[in-house]
């Protein structure tokens, strides 16, 4: 056969199709996971009882299952369709808890390593970023050290977030893989304070900052420098770390509307307050923080005022004894600034402890030599992490993440820079930024036929009254039946709607996205493909697009047969000349005009 | 769908090519009631050549249509009655002369009355495997419903049914080329028709739901052929053997003058 040259109609229907199907678009869920976490994966391995495959799903992309399943800030339910379209997103997270208690071990986790390189890294603060970039270079064979301040792994995860939402024995567990992978660490080392950058950068091929955000703010309303006032940085630290804070009283006045201050609210009472009050510039329906950690808030007690905000801290003898808040009539002014405008309305309390959950600043630890912006986050290439040092990378809340899940993936990024870096090689050989954090999907699909509104799985807490009172933890985990009903709700977005349709395309590919590739790209196509279609349009009638591949695949067939000297390709097609010829012989045909009646 | 029935005018009909090759005795019948109802009718037996067009020599079927039209044209032919979608489809496209369903058609013209209810008594209930080519014809769908009805059978409506049809597996000249993948679609189908019994208006569908497992009848068998009863089998799959087809064909043919005497 010659050269085809497919006719422009089938060309141009082809690369539309290649150009817009979404039989390739990843669901809401692992687009929204800046891990690109496969969540539609491992649910649906949950929900046929895989529960290891599940599991090991997972671990392509997490080292930390169990800690993420209790506190990841799941941006994957924020985009599940069951709560885009129902209200009631499936509960990711907390299936990916079960999968770990269920199906974890050891032997399972992934301690494959590149050869050794002999550069060495270093690594500043073991919080979640932190240890994803040395978990990423260890892996490609450098030598990582983990320099920390503390003598305890994880982060915010272990001083911020508090014990009775992650046991710390599964954060010291699951960093275990670390140790494994070879990494060092070195505890209570401070850098900038027991050792300075410049040394670290004379010391190792590579640094990473992945300090995190661990300097508290205080709001100074008058009485905020008076003694009983403390920022949630480190009141929870301390409680953390000791499950006490002998300098607070029994009665605390909690400002701030986010998850920090939930957790610093909800941390009162298990080291022994006897009242605990919350105030926030945010009224109830702006508030912050998430709606499971106000519940659990207020099923604990905390009474909640929320659109008030602190107004004066009354003291006495150098001590808290009180606090006055005002109603808040405004946060933003008209042109979207943050410029709070309050009423004439006031509340006072008795308190003799004032805790501000006001947000948490980066420390500087190079000495000015890099440079910050607001909130102290340092100044770095969006993509690459790189700073304005050629060896030093940001990773983490130091360079403007916020939550873990977030932190993690920035951890990554600095760590496949370094590693470039270190390797001689330019920072974006070969790298897809938009994949190294969470990005848009084109999927946009009916909801299947038939589909139920069924509700979520409320997770199983312990009675507050109870668990207010200990740091175990408040939710005890999803049971087998369970986590196989939370799962099965999941609606397994995807297109692919023909594929359910057509037999043929099934044999050549995964979508037409898929199928069509080598003819946009290389003017390729088999004919087998062009001739098995049916023309049949079951295609165009399910695809949301109502794309007519049947245009390509029939359509292209005069192609075929211009380049085959006016035949069919298809040796099949004998039968059909024959057939043809028969058709309209003189033998088998006739033609009769009827008589007048 | 062309110009209103008028009897004015001369009409003409063409079984196709599966049908004579299938069942010649049903198109004799047919021929004979429209010679009986139109005061001027042509016949005229010849392939409207969309097998050609559909392995994509579109230069010889052109050659060959204006062959099909000619003789269309030189029998006075003012509107084409078919019973095959194919031809239904290649005449709306190709021909200059209009042309109607004989399905849609015949709720127009009204069903012989020594037909009528026929089957009341019949305890079979047929699924209606419409043909996918004229998924969006609701007349031609509509007029099939109409004919059942007329019978008497009994009638399911399945979920794939007129607009979301399924394809028989036999459409796109698919079967020679990839015998495998045209089995599969065949099976395919008959396992979304929920009843075993299915009523087709395509002769070509036919042979491809017994192929596919079904137990299957051409909606003219039911019209001049016995009633069926639940549990009978339906008519062997000729279309399966070469030489039983041609010999058919050239039966119609002969069938054909002979019913235009
Ligand atoms: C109270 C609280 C609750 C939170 N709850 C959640 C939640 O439920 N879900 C969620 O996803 N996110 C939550 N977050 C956010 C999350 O904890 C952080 O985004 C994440 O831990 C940031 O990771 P990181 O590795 O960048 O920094 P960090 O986790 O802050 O780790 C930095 C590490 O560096 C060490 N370090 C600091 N300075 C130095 C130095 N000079 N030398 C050596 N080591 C140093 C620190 O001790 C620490 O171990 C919460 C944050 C807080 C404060």
């Amino acid at each position: 056969m010659a050269d085809i040259k497919f006719s422009d109609a089938v060309i141009d229907t082809a690369g539309t199709v290649v150009n817009k199907c979404m039989g390739l678009e990843d669901a809401p869920c692992m687009s929204a996971c800046p891990m690109s976490t496969d969540a539609k994966g491992y649910v649906n391995l949950i929900a046929e009882g895989k529960f290891e495959e599940s599991l090991k799903l997972i671990r392509e992309k997490l080292f930390l299952p169990n800690t993420l399943g209790r506190i990841c800030a799941h941006p994957c339910e924020a985009k599940c369709r069951r709560g885009t379209e129902y209200g009631e997103p499936i509960s990711i997270a907390a299936l990916k808890r079960f999968a770990a208690e269920r199906a974890d071990d050891e032997s399972l986790w992934d301690l494959t390593k590149a050869d050794a390189t002999g550069k060495r890294v270093a690594v500043v603060g073991a919080g979640p970023s932190g240890a994803q970039a040395a978990i990423e270079l260890a892996r490609s064979g450098h030598d990582v050290t983990i320099l920390e301040k503390l003598d305890v792994v994880g982060g915010m995860m272990r001083v911020g977030i508090p014990e009775y939402r992650l046991p710390r024995n599964i954060i010291d567990h699951e960093y275990t893989y670390l140790t494994s992978l070879g990494v060092q660490f070195e505890f209570g080392v401070e850098v900038g304070k027991d050792v300075t950058l410049d040394s670290l950068r004379e010391d190792y091929d590579a640094v990473i900052l992945a300090h995190g955000a661990h300097k508290g703010s205080i709001v100074p309303v008058p009485g905020h420098d008076a003694e009983g006032v403390f920022s949630a940085a480190d009141y929870l630290r301390e409680i953390s770390l000791t499950r006490s804070f002998p300098r607070a009283g029994k009665r605390i006045m909690v400002v701030g509307g986010g998850d920090v201050a939930m957790d610093c609210a909800r941390s009162s009472w298990r080291i022994g307050a006897h009242a605990v009050v919350q105030c926030s510039l945010e009224d109830d329906e702006t508030l912050p923080a998430s709606e499971e950690e106000i519940r659990e808030a207020k099923e604990e007690g905390v009474a909640f005022n929320a659109g008030w905000g602190p107004d004066e801290i009354y003291v006495e003898n150098g001590r808290v004894t009180g606090i006055r808040i005002r109603r808040v009539l405004s946060v933003f002014d008209a042109s979207g600034r943050f410029n709070p405008c309050y009423g004439d309305e006031t509340k006072e309390f008795s308190v003799d402890t004032v805790i501000f959950a006001t947000g948490q600043k980066v420390e500087d630890i190079t000495s000015g030599a890099l440079e910050q912006k607001q909130g102290g986050r340092y100044v770095v290439d969006a993509n690459t992490l790189a700073t304005s040092m050629e060896n030093v990378f940001v990773a983490g809340d130091a360079a403007g993440t916020n939550i873990v899940i977030e932190a993690m993936a920035y951890g990554r990024k600095a760590g496949l820079s370094a590693d470039r870096y270190l390797t001689g090689r330019t920072l974006d050989d070969g790298r897809d930024f938009s994949r190294e954090f969470s990005y848009g999907t084109k999927l946009d699909v009916p909801i299947p036929e038939g589909t139920e509104d069924l509700p979520r799985l409320s997770p199983n807490l312990r009675d507050p009254r109870v668990r207010k009172r200990d740091f175990d933890e408040c939710d005890t985990g999803f049971s087998d039946e369970q986590a196989l009903k939370e799962a099965s709700r999941c609606l397994k977005c995807e297109c692919r709607l023909c594929m359910r349709e057509c037999v043929m395309m099934n044999e050549f590919g995964s979508c037409p996205k898929d199928i069509l590739d080598p003819l946009v790209n290389r003017g390729e196509m088999d004919p087998l493909l062009a001739y098995s279609c049916n023309g049949c349009d079951n295609c165009t009638i399910v695809c949301p697009h109502e794309f007519q591949l049947k245009k390509v695949f029939v359509g292209s067939r005069k192609d075929f047969v211009a380049a085959n000297r006016g035949e069919s390709p298809m040796k099949g097609h004998k039968v059909i000349k024959l057939h043809q010829l028969l058709g309209f012989s003189k033998f088998f045909t006739t033609k009769i005009r009827g008589r007048k009646k | 769908m062309a110009d209103m029935v008028t009897k004015e005018k001369r009409y003409g009909f063409m079984p196709g090519c599966s049908l004579p090759s299938y069942n010649p005795e049903a198109v004799a019948k047919t021929i004979e009631f429209l010679n009986a109802t139109f005061p001027h009718f042509s016949a005229v037996q010849k392939c409207c050549g969309k097998p050609t067009k559909a392995v994509g020599q579109y230069d010889l079927f052109k050659e060959r249509f204006a062959g099909l039209q000619a003789d269309m044209d030189d029998m006075g032919i003012e509107d084409m009655i078919v019973a095959c979608q194919s031809c239904f489809l290649t005449l709306k496209e190709a021909s200059s002369t209009p042309v109607t369903s004989l399905w849609a058609l015949w709720p127009k013209i009204g069903f012989p009355d020594d037909l009528k209810g026929k089957a009341a008594d019949s305890d079979i209930v047929f699924t209606i495997h419409d043909s996918c080519s004229t998924r969006y014809e609701e007349e031609l769908q509509d007029g099939v419903r109409w004919i059942m009805d007329q019978l008497g059978y009994q009638v399911h409506e399945s979920k794939h049914a007129k607009e979301r049809t399924r394809c028989c597996g036999f459409g796109g000249m698919v079967v020679p080329v990839n015998p495998e993948i045209a089995q599969k679609v065949m099976v395919k189908r008959v396992e979304t028709l929920e009843k075993e019994n299915v009523v087709v208006y395509c002769a070509a569908c036919r042979s491809s739901l017994l192929k596919g497992g079904a137990k299957a009848w051409h909606i003219l068998d039911l019209i001049w052929g016995p009633v069926v009863n639940e549990g009978d089998d339906s008519p062997m799959d000729v279309l399966a053997s070469p030489i039983k087809s041609w010999v058919n064909r050239y039966k119609a043919k002969r069938g054909i003058v002979h019913a235009m005497r």
